[in-house]
């Protein structure tokens, strides 16, 4: 019987020095073409590993695959509690639609899912540092190597929704290398419903503030009955 | 016995003094390097070893610089060790496995050619991760190319050769990883002489490279060599070695610490290079044989 999943969701600027310094909440950073971009200030927290494969953002995205990063993530944004963009939810409803035109799984890469602006690949702002860009590698059994494998799910990707960007084969090089397709949504930034934005950017008073953003709406409405029967007569 | 048989031949050389066995030893060594050079027909030969329970050092080309091939995973290995020691890697850190690579002539992508790389143990993990340690084993023990580059990619090729400066490690210059062919065909390629791997091998032998857990390590790791065709080919089965091959088209080299029963162990490189229309021989193999039957014999006297 599962409980409506619940994830924290914690303002950045409550969080500790070390934890600010690596997120920047807020700041500015530009992107390649030297765009001005603001950093997203607002995080789910995942308080461990376990809650990181349990915690689903569609059913077949589990939040763990979005924080799976290398050691060129600063060392302590690989420690738990992990922080990502609650934008992430948009990425995942997004891979959740372009899995089920593919008609296989998605494997996000390691490094592929949210990157932090201390991340090592972060030199100009790119959407993983927002949690809406995805590189994927493998999709089902295909490792996505050769540039029609990589146009193909491209085109499948773009197809989605306007919403959704790919970048060329050899997007990185400018030439003809490439491993993987990058799905993103753009700079998209969200402020949890449950957030108040009733203050300035920085901490009141040193009390942190969080909120509880609440998931799976339909079967928290849902007479607790009725759902016990469903699940039985599944 | 080997002690014996390498009396008897002493005793053939027209020049060697009867009393002093260890001129006599060299004396013998040098013909017979040069035998093995012209048995094989080798281009070039190098050879260095040092021998911890003499204190015998002693070169043939010490000096001459040879395309490293793998025996630069050596480099890599160092660099490594210098950022674990001074806490700026974590041997338990991971790295994602991608097969894309940077050339360092003109920053062209490559990758490798893993058909040749025999390697589902890191190529395996592609799109995952593994940990620095084990990156290291593989780089070593089955002389992983991926795994090789990846770990110059994560160090960096200017911490690896400065490494090699700070342990003035002279003889080791280290540019690229890997199957890099632009660079190959720029003729930027990693070299390395007999004696610039004996230099290191001792620091490493003597616990000296960085520390004695760091030394240490990087023995472990060398001792779990799959590649036995080199030096311990030369060797009876009891000997342990600790070391690296290095094989491509016209070289086979291979450099390591042996540890044979009873005595201190020593430090051995050799570098050979053939023709292109000649078949990889068993020359390091023979010379490897030649160094130990010269040993021995000194040891025993
Ligand atoms: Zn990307």
């Amino acid at each position: 019987m599962s409980e409506p999943q619940q994830i924290k969701v914690v303002d950045a600027f409550d969080l500790d020095d070390e934890l600010r310094s690596l997120l920047k909440p807020g700041e500015m950073v530009r992107d390649a073409q030297g765009r001005r971009k603001r950093l997203p200030r607002y995080f789910y927290e995942i308080p461990t590993h376990d809650a990181a494969i349990q915690i689903r953002l569609t059913p077949h995205f589990g939040i763990n695959e979005f924080i799976l990063v290398d050691l060129k993530e600063a060392q302590r944004l690989q420690q738990f509690p992990r922080y990502i963009p609650c934008a992430v939810r948009l990425l995942a409803f997004f891979l959740e639609q372009f899995r089920t035109v593919a008609g296989a799984s998605i494997h996000i890469a390691v490094n592929g899912g949210y990157r932090s602006p201390a991340h090592k690949m972060s030199i100009n702002a790119t959407e993983h540092m927002w949690g809406t860009a995805a590189d994927i590698y493998r999709i089902g059994p295909n490792i996505l190597k050769t540039q029609e494998l990589i146009a193909k799910f491209n085109d499948v990707a773009e197809e989605l929704s306007d919403d959704v960007t790919v970048m060329k084969y050899g997007h990185d090089t400018g030439i003809s290398v490439d491993d993987h397709v990058h799905i993103d949504l753009g700079y998209v930034t969200v402020v949890p419903r449950e957030i108040s934005e009733d203050r300035m950017e920085v901490p009141q008073e040193n009390r942190p503030r969080f909120a509880f953003e609440e998931r799976r709406r339909r079967e928290r409405r849902a007479p607790q009955i009725a759902v016990t029967a469903n699940n039985k007569s599944e | 016995m080997v002690a014996k048989a390498q009396v008897l031949e002493e005793e053939k050389l027209p020049v060697a003094p009867a009393k002093d066995s260890v001129a006599a030893s060299e004396v013998s060594l040098y013909r017979n390097v040069l035998k093995i050079k012209n048995e094989h027909t080798l281009e070039n030969l190098g050879i260095a070893f040092y021998d911890a329970q003499t204190t015998i050092q002693w070169a043939y080309n010490g000096d001459q610089y040879f395309h490293a091939a793998s025996t630069m995973k050596l480099a890599v290995l160092l660099g490594v060790f210098r950022q674990v020691e001074r806490g700026e890697l974590s041997l338990e850190a991971a790295v994602h496995i991608r097969n894309r690579f940077t050339s360092i002539v003109n920053q062209q992508p490559f990758m490798l050619d893993l058909g040749r790389d025999a390697d589902p143990d890191v190529y395996g993990h592609l799109g995952r991760t593994l940990t620095i340690r084990e990156l290291a084993y593989w780089m070593i023990t089955k002389s992983s190319n991926l795994a090789t580059n990846l770990l110059v990619e994560v160090v960096g090729v200017p911490t690896i050769q400065h490494a090699l400066d700070e342990l003035e490690i002279d003889g080791v210059r280290i540019l690229r990883g890997v199957e890099d062919q632009a660079a190959f065909e720029a003729g930027l390629n990693n070299e390395v002489t007999a004696n610039g791997l004996l230099k290191m091998l001792r620091l490493i032998a003597d616990g000296r490279a960085y520390s004695k857990v760091a030394s240490d390590e990087m023995l472990n790791i060398m001792l779990e060599q799959q590649y036995r065709s080199g030096i311990p080919a030369g060797l009876p089965k009891a000997a342990r070695v600790a070391h690296k091959t290095g094989n491509i088209s016209t070289v086979h080299h291979d450099a390591g610490i042996v540890f044979v029963e009873d005595r201190k162990p020593y430090v051995l490189v050799i570098l050979t290079q053939f023709p292109a229309e000649s078949a990889r021989g068993t020359a390091v193999a023979d010379v490897s044989r030649d160094i130990y039957n010269t040993i021995a014999g000194m040891t025993y006297e």
